[in-house]
């Protein structure tokens, strides 16, 4: 198993600030100078992870005091430079909202080359939200996304004449990618999935397909990715292919590790904060998938817990242990959560741990990273094979 | 952006293919051609106004490509697609120069197929439209619908008391499926630039018909200054507020706005009779 160590590296000052924590928020809630501090205070723990042993994995978003990355690449070309063995993965790049996807093949070559090839490559749809801020159309939206995904490929796996592009939504001239990434073909594409059908297209691809905080709906998603491989490739999928992400929280005791859990959960309250108008932008979803979602009810796309039932609205951490979405406890604690619910998911390779979130300072921090790579993440190398449990279903919108 | 309505005041709308796409139109009344184009809301919510027109008018009411029962056609992305659709329908129902009739959105649309064909109309009326620029920089003279919460955007459409609040799930599928292709079609014509073209009114000398311009005193989409930017751009246009009225004309005032279409009609026929 690979360790990623993930930060949405949050303006917290602001979660005191009543309403919406994106789009509408107004930035003079953003004091500058904490600003500063806090995200080279998030570098330097990326830096420790580093040291111990994770691979890193950044984000983006925009108008959000949720997460102060607003450009993944921009994060990775500084931990190019300040890591040394890390692998480095943008999760990811929202590619559809993007005016020039040139520009973004030139960041990936540019930072996979500062890395030494360190860099992995995620290529999302990103939330309906961003939208509000990049202003591409709505409508058509992964049409766009796949024609950009088409040419950024081409563009850094191309080894003959330049090219010109006329797309639907992209035209170029002169396609020349100077320089070119390190890593040949190119550097490893991730895409995330919270249903089968889009698993299923990653695996097609031969893509690593991530699910985020999903709980029980990531062994469908794993499902659907194993068997599209099985039959794209002809072989089984390896378990790197797969990851997924959740909140890590560990401590030498009980009740100190569910302590920090507390700080950490701010990040769900604070991320689900959005006036619902910005939630799904008009004509951002096809038809047929919004009708799904108004027939299905709110209700629908809540994680379950392993007992079946929805995650009440305002979960204890001992929900969230039970919906797959936080592991915490004791090392021995946090090791038997991780390897049951490996087992009931049918396995995955990638651990992708927010060993920060919310509001946990950096001392907490640190010692989450630190205690979690000496007592757990050994432990995690040989895990037992995977044994699928309950099957829990629910329909759930990527 | 419109709430479903029942399903009964769709019956009789007809399904036709006008240069290779699906159309759905209300044909209703006898009397001189008007083609009616309706706003954000689909033509689901202009029923009671059409009703009324068809008393005097032949009226010609279709949904828009992408609204109501049909789906965007692929390579529609803007407007003028739109227009030109219209220039289309026209020829594919043989209906010669007609009273064009726009509310909002439609009178965007009506707007942008004469600036193409100004022959095609013998007298113009819109009712709110959007289409000359929304915004300058940082001053927004058009409220932003995308970002309205669901409720404010309901309470802000009208003067008429917003419609009670219906769990989407008991709503015949047919309806609710118009309401999401109304929204993803307004996304389509008027996300960015928001609800306008930038060269509008630098063309809309060409629309120099008679032409009437209804606005509701009370519009808290479109204020009443924005639609006197569209009388000063038109040669010959009369600008005519409505009392006790919002942004949605044909829910607030539709006897007000068929009688003025009807009396407009009167005049504009009579001022054209040639002398003797």
């Amino acid at each position: 198993m690979k360790v990623w160590q993930f930060s949405e590296q949050a303006y917290h000052p602001a979660f005191d600030v009543p309403g919406a924590m994106r789009v509408t928020l107004p930035q003079h809630h953003c004091d500058p100078a904490e600003a500063s501090g806090l995200l080279n205070r998030y570098l330097d723990e990326y830096g420790l992870a580093d040291s111990l042993g994770y691979n890193l994995m950044v984000n983006e978003h925009h108008a959000a005091a949720t997460c102060m990355s607003t450009s993944c690449m921009t994060t990775l070309a500084i931990l190019a430079r300040e890591t040394s063995k890390a692998r480095l993965l943008a999760l990811g790049i929202p590619l559809a909202n993007r005016s020039n996807p040139l520009r973004v093949a030139e960041e990936i070559a540019m930072v996979d080359l500062l890395s030494g090839g360190r860099l992995e490559v995620g290529l999302v749809k990103g939330a309906g939200y961003e939208l509000f801020m990049s202003n591409r159309q709505p409508t058509r939206f992964m049409d766009r996304f796949w024609e950009a995904h088409d040419l950024v490929l081409a563009a850094i796996t191309n080894q003959g004449d330049n090219f010109s592009w006329a797309g639907d939504h992209f035209h170029y001239r002169v396609a020349s990618l100077w320089p070119r990434p390190l890593q040949q073909p190119h550097p490893p594409i991730w895409m995330t999935a919270s249903s089968a059908g889009s698993a299923s297209q990653h695996a097609r691809l031969g893509y690593t397909c991530a699910t985020f905080l999903s709980g029980a709906v990531a062994r469908s998603v794993f499902a659907g990715y194993r068997a599209a491989y099985r039959e794209a490739h002809g072989a089984e999928a390896p378990d790197d292919r797969l990851a997924y992400l959740a909140v890590v929280s560990v401590a030498d005791d009980h009740n100190a590790a569910f302590a920090r859990a507390e700080q950490m959960k701010g990040y769900f309250a604070t991320a689900a904060r959005l006036d619902p108008q910005f939630r799904n932008p008009a004509g951002f979803l096809p038809v047929k998938d919004n009708l799904r979602m108004l027939r299905s009810g709110p209700g629908a796309i809540r994680p379950r817990m392993r007992d079946g039932n929805p995650l009440p609205s305002d979960p204890t951490i001992e929900h969230y242990i039970q919906a797959g979405l936080m592991f915490v406890g004791t090392p021995d604690d946090v090791f038997a959560q991780l390897n049951q619910f490996h087992g009931e998911v049918g396995g995955f390779g990638n651990l992708l741990m927010m060993g920060q979130a919310g509001t946990l300072g950096h001392r907490e921090t640190a010692e989450n990273l630190t205690l979690f790579a000496r007592e757990v993440m050994p432990r995690l190398a040989d895990l037992p094979p995977a044994q699928p449990g309950p099957d829990i279903r629910y329909e759930a919108f990527a | 952006m419109s709430e479903p309505v029942d399903e009964d005041v769709l019956s009789g709308m007809q399904n036709i293919q006008v240069a290779g796409i699906d159309t759905e139109i209300l044909i209703e009344g006898n009397g001189e051609p008007l083609l009616f184009l309706h706003g954000l809301d689909g033509l689901e919510n202009s029923i009671s106004l059409i009703r009324l027109l068809s008393r005097d008018f032949r009226v010609y009411a279709p949904s828009h490509p992408g609204f109501g029962a049909t789906a965007l056609p692929p390579h529609f992305t803007a407007i003028d697609d739109a227009a030109l659709f219209y220039l289309d329908l026209c020829d594919a129902l043989d209906i010669g120069e007609a009273t064009f009739v726009g509310l909002s959105f439609g009178g965007w649309i009506a707007a942008e197929v004469l600036v193409m064909a100004p022959h095609r109309a013998s007298r113009l009326v819109l009712g709110a439209p959007f289409g000359l620029p929304t915004a300058d920089r940082r001053e927004q003279y058009v409220a932003d619908i995308f970002m309205l919460s669901p409720a404010e955007l309901q309470a802000r459409m009208q003067n008429s008391p917003s419609p009670a609040r219906v769990d989407p799930a008991t709503i015949p599928e047919a309806m609710l499926e118009r309401t999401v292709r109304n929204s993803e079609a307004a996304a389509l014509y008027g996300w960015s630039p928001y609800f306008n073209n930038p060269k509008l009114r630098h063309r809309l000398h060409r629309v120099a018909m008679p032409t009437l311009i209804l606005w509701g005193e009370d519009d808290r989409i479109a204020p009443v200054a924005y639609g006197r930017g569209f009388a000063d751009a038109m040669p010959n246009a009369e600008f005519r507020t409505v009392a006790n009225c919002g942004h949605r004309i044909q829910i607030d005032q539709p006897e007000v706005a068929a009688q003025a279409i009807r009396d407009f009609a009167a005049t504009s026929s009579a001022m054209e009779e040639p002398v003797t």
